[in-house]
């Protein structure tokens, strides 16, 4: 399992050959096209509607898909494609600060659990709690605490998230401790931080790059489920989850409202666990799955 | 391979001891994380049609104006007793109300397992053996569709599809099956499908990059050449010792499965652990999510532990590791 | 219009049928009926309850000594006869013979005593009881109620079923809150009851009409269980009561949405019931802050509203344009005030809005997500307040806070708040307006310092001893409540219930009532 050996071998591999592998990789070419094109549509969304997602037009409620208005209308004759696309950004926005939330206090913290012995037992004994927890409960709670707004909602993924980044990261450091060369720098005097900064977290940095690409989809899929539930964003926030969650009670008679962003919903996460798929082959082969 | 059993009980007896603290913090976060949200548990449990008056009887019938302090206090005096308090919303003891939807949320959890293996497993393998065929890229393609679609889209997809369109099974509703084995087939299927499809999805993955690894070994490659038909040296050998990861890994979907029995159970009705505390945390029915979620905690604890036994017995190497 | 009229049509067929000289007989007798709920329930006792989804099972299976008839007067139920004193001090009932328990037991003045003892220990409403000073049980089937002094509204308030004060055998006096054993004299008994799925109610073959009544009338009158069982299911999901109740696995559904309804009417297999007046959509302003302290504003937001607009997006279009605190078909109805209700005059609304000095300050709408009407309503409630200048955001919470937040003394957090008050309109203007005055009024007065003339018009519907002089004292503080913009009631919602149409003799009343329902083979 731990032949570890090849990792310092890695860092001598120039990033463009690593991104070179990338791109003739079908897994991560296909992922990177479909988180691609909702990357851009989130990026463009002031540029591609021209209806505000929250605009009110009773008189055109129910409208079906196609026609002027796209992606037809809701209960409230407001635009759903307005609404989708504008949903994608807060998917973006929200996987991403959960993301960048996690690789800066993920690593901190599984950084000191795994080089410091002493913090470790308390550490992980907390982290241990946290993911004891079933994950959606956990966020449903904090949620409930930090009250319903976007910023919330990032912040409970995060808490709920965060353990299991550390957890990672604290296992790559404990091997890495380890090594040879790192305990050669202890030997000659390097500072704890000197050896942290210089010999164990560039090492540890693919597995995160990985794990962080398959949080960003856990972390989209859960702020919808949360919205889904009605703990997420507060309504009428476009968010994924709340449109279908408005939707839900006409699903039979207009079964577009929710069946568009789900789509939408899974092409992101498609795209992100392609993607991850395509990192792990080339950046961390231990765990390979795929050919 | 049995032989070191009073290790292995050792081994148990470390990780129950281990699991103590955790517990502990458990208590703590679920007590604390309760206190703070915002809400009165009163107008929950009253409900929209109540006066201002019932109300207020309410708040100061269930206690709710104790110092805190009192109240972890109580809490823990209680846990000690065996009494993990009394739900505000059910009137009834958490222990007996777990018991009453455990069984639920485990017969759930059980169907959605089988289907998850039989499904996963079935994928793994069959992807490994014909690697790289149009069955490998077909299986890894809906192995990736099962990872990517969110089990509560899923799960409003067959609403829609069988319930609604077809008619063909209840959209909602349990039927327990001591009541009427059939009835309940029938009220569990759409759910558990909706909740295996994920794992089913990751263990299809895991199933075949492990199957690969041991098909490439050289007993494997000796079995075969000693010209034993394939159907045995799947079965016998390759399947047995692939079989040591995915415990590892069924011991972590039985943990994701009582999870995602959360949002599963709260869209079709069904009156298992999930949808009690879900209800619970919504409705602050603060002694409920407390001591639920200290029994659910404890409760994922033990099959961890059983998974770390089992996976000791099946991997001798690891008690040395 | 047309669905309006129809409706009136519906109501009216149903008058006439309870109006029937003759007693009622099942016209078949047998057949299971499986009835889609749409809330959770928690608890069948219905003395510590007061939450509508399980008034709908239990109110199935306990009796009361009085409760209402199909407009809302008191009546007798278990009672055959009830004497008050003329200085009002004490009130002598009469039980009627050969009421038989679940169980088997037959009812005496000893259980409704017993009855009375448990709700005054723990019955959620026990301030019904406050004036009262003892009860006695001369014989097996007389029970006496002592006052400490006399109150006019007793009876209505007895009368309640809110929270009822239901008789339960006597072994059950000392049942814990929430944990009533299901044993009443109704006629479904419980057969089976899972919290979060369902229960299961059969005909109870000892049960004894009150043959005062020739037919069913409101919770009460001479009703029969034609049918073998009755299942309430729990089915959240709205589309999939609506497939249930298509496919036959359900045989009667509540809240059935707007959208449905097209294709239901259409399929003549099932018959849809309209129930009016289930709900007054209402928005209340906080009096406490500024700038919603300033009556000049509070018009100017008066006048800025539509309710046809309003009622429309909270209802989907299912709704009756109703002025002030009741019904129509409710003795106290006044329109006192009408000139306050639906201006929908944004010129005006701006006048005011400038004479008020209003200076842009963000004012924020209180609403939750767990009553989508509430939500639906509020958020065109903040597009009629943008379209007259007014810096209107919606703050959505869930219910549990919105009520606690809307509570809170002084609070600057929000300035209108969203409710739907269902229960105590029905129940009559004395339950509906305590809603406000202290020590909850929902204006949320500064301190809780109640508006004299309201209080003084409050104390005259409590205390006059003629019901016409009550009543008008109720028109005065309704017209004062809405002159002063202490609140902003919108129209009645309109709860949509269905049937299959073989499922005769189902009138919608304020819980789903299965006596006096059949099957037709």
């Amino acid at each position: 399992m731990a032949d570890a050996e090849d990792i310092p071998e890695r860092r001598i591999h120039p990033a463009r050959a690593t991104l070179r592998r990338l791109f003739r990789h079908r897994l991560f070419v296909s992922g990177f096209v479909l988180f691609g094109i909702v990357a851009i549509v989130a990026a463009a969304a002031p540029f591609i509607t021209d209806v505000d997602p929250n605009r009110l037009s009773m008189r055109n409620k129910f409208l079906g898909p196609g026609g002027a208005w796209v992606f037809g209308t809701d209960s409230f004759g407001r635009s759903l494609w307005s609404r989708v696309v504008w949903g994608a950004q807060l998917s973006m926005l929200i996987g991403a600060s959960v993301v960048v939330l996690n690789a800066v206090f993920g690593t901190l913290i599984g950084a000191a659990a795994g080089y410091f012995r002493r913090l470790d037992n308390v550490l992980m004994r907390v982290n241990d709690a946290l993911m004891a927890f079933p994950a959606i409960l956990l966020a449903i709670a904090v949620t409930s605490v930090l009250g319903p707004s976007t910023i919330n909602v990032i912040l409970a993924l995060s808490i709920v998230y965060i353990p299991r980044t550390a957890r990672i990261v604290r296992s790559s450091v404990i091997v890495l401790r380890e090594m040879e060369y790192v305990q050669a720098a202890v030997a000659a005097g390097a500072g704890h931080w000197r050896i942290l900064r210089h010999h164990i977290l560039p090492n540890a940095v693919a597995p995160m790059i990985v794990q962080l690409s398959f949080l960003f989809a856990y972390a989209v899929l859960s702020e919808a489920t949360l919205s889904f539930l009605g703990v997420g964003a507060v309504p009428p926030t476009p968010t994924w989850g709340n449109i279908m969650s408005e939707g839900r009670d006409f699903m039979r008679e207009a079964p577009w409202i929710i069946t568009i962003p789900g789509v939408a919903l899974m092409i992101t996460v498609m795209g992100l666990n392609l993607l991850g798929d395509g990192l792990r082959d080339v950046l961390d082969p231990r765990l390979r799955i795929q050919q | 391979m049995f032989g070191c059993s009073a290790e292995l009980i050792r081994l148990a007896i470390r990780s129950l001891f281990g699991a103590i603290p955790v517990l502990l913090i458990v208590s703590l976060i679920s007590f604390g994380l309760m206190r703070l949200i915002p809400g009165d548990p009163a107008a929950a449990i009253a409900g929209l049609s109540a006066s201002p008056a019932q109300i207020a009887q309410l708040r100061h019938d269930l206690g709710l104006d104790e110092p805190l302090i009192f109240q972890l206090a109580q809490y823990y005096k209680g846990i000690l007793q065996g009494d993990f308090g009394r739900s505000l919303l059910l009137g009834k003891g958490v222990l007996p109300a777990t018991m009453e939807r455990l069984p639920v949320t485990i017969g759930l959890s059980m169907y959605a397992l089988l289907m998850t293996l039989m499904i996963g497993i079935g994928c793994g393998i069959i992807a490994a053996l014909r690697q790289n065929s149009w069955m490998d890229q077909a299986a890894m393609m809906f192995a990736m569709i099962g990872i990517s679609v969110p089990n509560f889209f899923l799960g409003l997809l067959m609403i829609i599809l069988f319930a609604v369109k077809l008619g063909w099974l209840p959209s909602g509703g349990y039927i327990p099956f001591s009541q009427d084995p059939w009835g309940w087939v029938q009220s569990t299927t759409m759910p558990a499908f909706s909740l295996a499809l994920l794992q089913a999805g990751l263990l299809a993955r895991i199933t075949r990059s492990s199957m690969l690894e041991v098909l490439r070994q050289d007993y494997i490659r000796t079995a075969r050449a000693k010209g034993l038909p394939g159907r045995v040296v799947i079965l016998k050998h390759a399947l047995a010792n692939a079989l040591i990861p995915i415990v590892t890994v069924v011991g972590i979907i039985v943990s994701l499965l009582l999870s995602g029995a959360v949002v599963t159970e709260a869209l079709f009705s069904l009156p298992g652990m999930g949808l009690l505390l879900t209800q619970a945390v919504l409705n602050r029915d603060y002694p409920m999510v407390q001591g639920g979620l200290l029994l659910v905690t404890a409760f994922l604890v033990a099959v961890n532990i059983l998974v770390d036994v089992l996976y000791a017995v099946l991997d001798p190497r690891v008690r040395y590791g | 219009m047309k669905r309006l009229a129809l409706t009136t049509c519906l109501v009216s067929l149903a008058m006439a049928g309870s109006l029937h000289a003759e007693r009622f007989t099942c016209p078949v007798r047998g057949g299971d009926i499986v009835f889609g709920q749409e809330a959770n329930v928690n608890s069948l006792d219905q003395m510590t309850s007061s939450t509508i989804s399980t008034r709908n099972i239990a109110m199935n299976i306990f009796e009361t000594l009085m409760t209402r008839d199909e407009n809302n007067n008191p009546i007798l139920e278990l009672a055959e006869s009830m004497n008050a004193a003329a200085d009002g001090m004490t009130y002598t009932f009469r039980l009627r013979s050969g009421v038989t328990f679940h169980n088997g037991k037959a009812l005496t003045s000893a259980d409704v005593a017993a009855s009375f003892n448990r709700y005054n220990r723990i019955g959620l409403q026990r301030s019904t009881l406050d004036n009262v000073a003892g009860w006695d049980t001369p014989d097996p089937m007389t029970f006496v109620i002592r006052m400490k002094r006399a109150q006019p509204t007793f009876i209505e308030a007895l009368s309640s079923f809110s929270v009822p004060i239901v008789i339960v055998p006597s072994e059950l006096e000392n049942d814990e809150r929430q944990q009533l054993r299901s044993i009443g004299t109704g006629p479904f008994r419980l057969l089976e009851f899972t919290p979060g799925s369902h229960a299961r109610l059969g005909r109870y073959d000892g049960y004894k009409p009150n043959t005062a009544f020739e037919q069913r009338t409101g919770f009460g009158g001479y009703r029969v269980a034609c049918v073998d069982t009755v299942t309430f299911r729990i089915v959240t999901e709205a589309s999939a009561r609506v497939a249930g109740l298509e496919t036959g696995a359900l045989q009667a559904v509540e809240d059935v949405p707007t959208r449905s309804l097209e294709g239901l009417r259409r399929n003549r297999a099932i018959t849809v019931l309209p129930l009016q007046n289930w709900w007054i959509q209402i928005a209340l302003p906080n009096v406490s802050v500024a700038p919603t302290n300033n009556l000049v504003f509070r018009r100017a937001v008066q006048a800025a509203l539509g309710a046809e607009d309003i009622m429309d997006a909270a209802t989907d279009g299912n709704f009756r344009l109703n002025i002030g605190f009741q019904y129509p078909n409710q003795a106290t109805y006044s329109e006192a005030g009408r000139e306050t209700y639906n201006i929908n005059n944004p010129t005006r609304a701006r006048a005011l809005l400038r004479e008020s000095g209003y200076r842009n300050e963000p004012i924020i709408i209180l609403t939750n997500r767990d009553y989508p009407p509430m939500y639906n309503a509020a958020l065109v409630m903040e597009q009629q307040l943008k379209a007259v200048g007014i810096n209107a955001s919606l703050r959505v919470v869930d219910w549990p806070t919105s009520i606690q937040m809307s509570q809170q003394l002084n609070s600057s957090e929000w300035h209108f708040f969203h409710s739907g008050w269902g229960t105590q309109p029905a129940l009559g203007a004395l339950a509906t307006m305590q809603f406000l005055v202290s020590p909850n009024a929902a204006y949320r007065p500064r301190d809780d310092r109640d508006d004299p003339e309201v209080m003084a018009a409050w104390n005259d519907m409590n205390n006059l001893p003629d019901q016409a002089a009550r009543n008008a004292a109720f028109a005065r503080m309704q017209a004062l409540v809405l002159e002063r913009a202490y609140a902003y009631p919108f129209g009645a919602l309109t709860k949509v219930q269905a049937v299959r149409a073989n499922v005769q003799g189902f009138v919608p009343f304020r819980i789903p009532r299965f006596s006096n329902v059949w099957v037709q083979r």
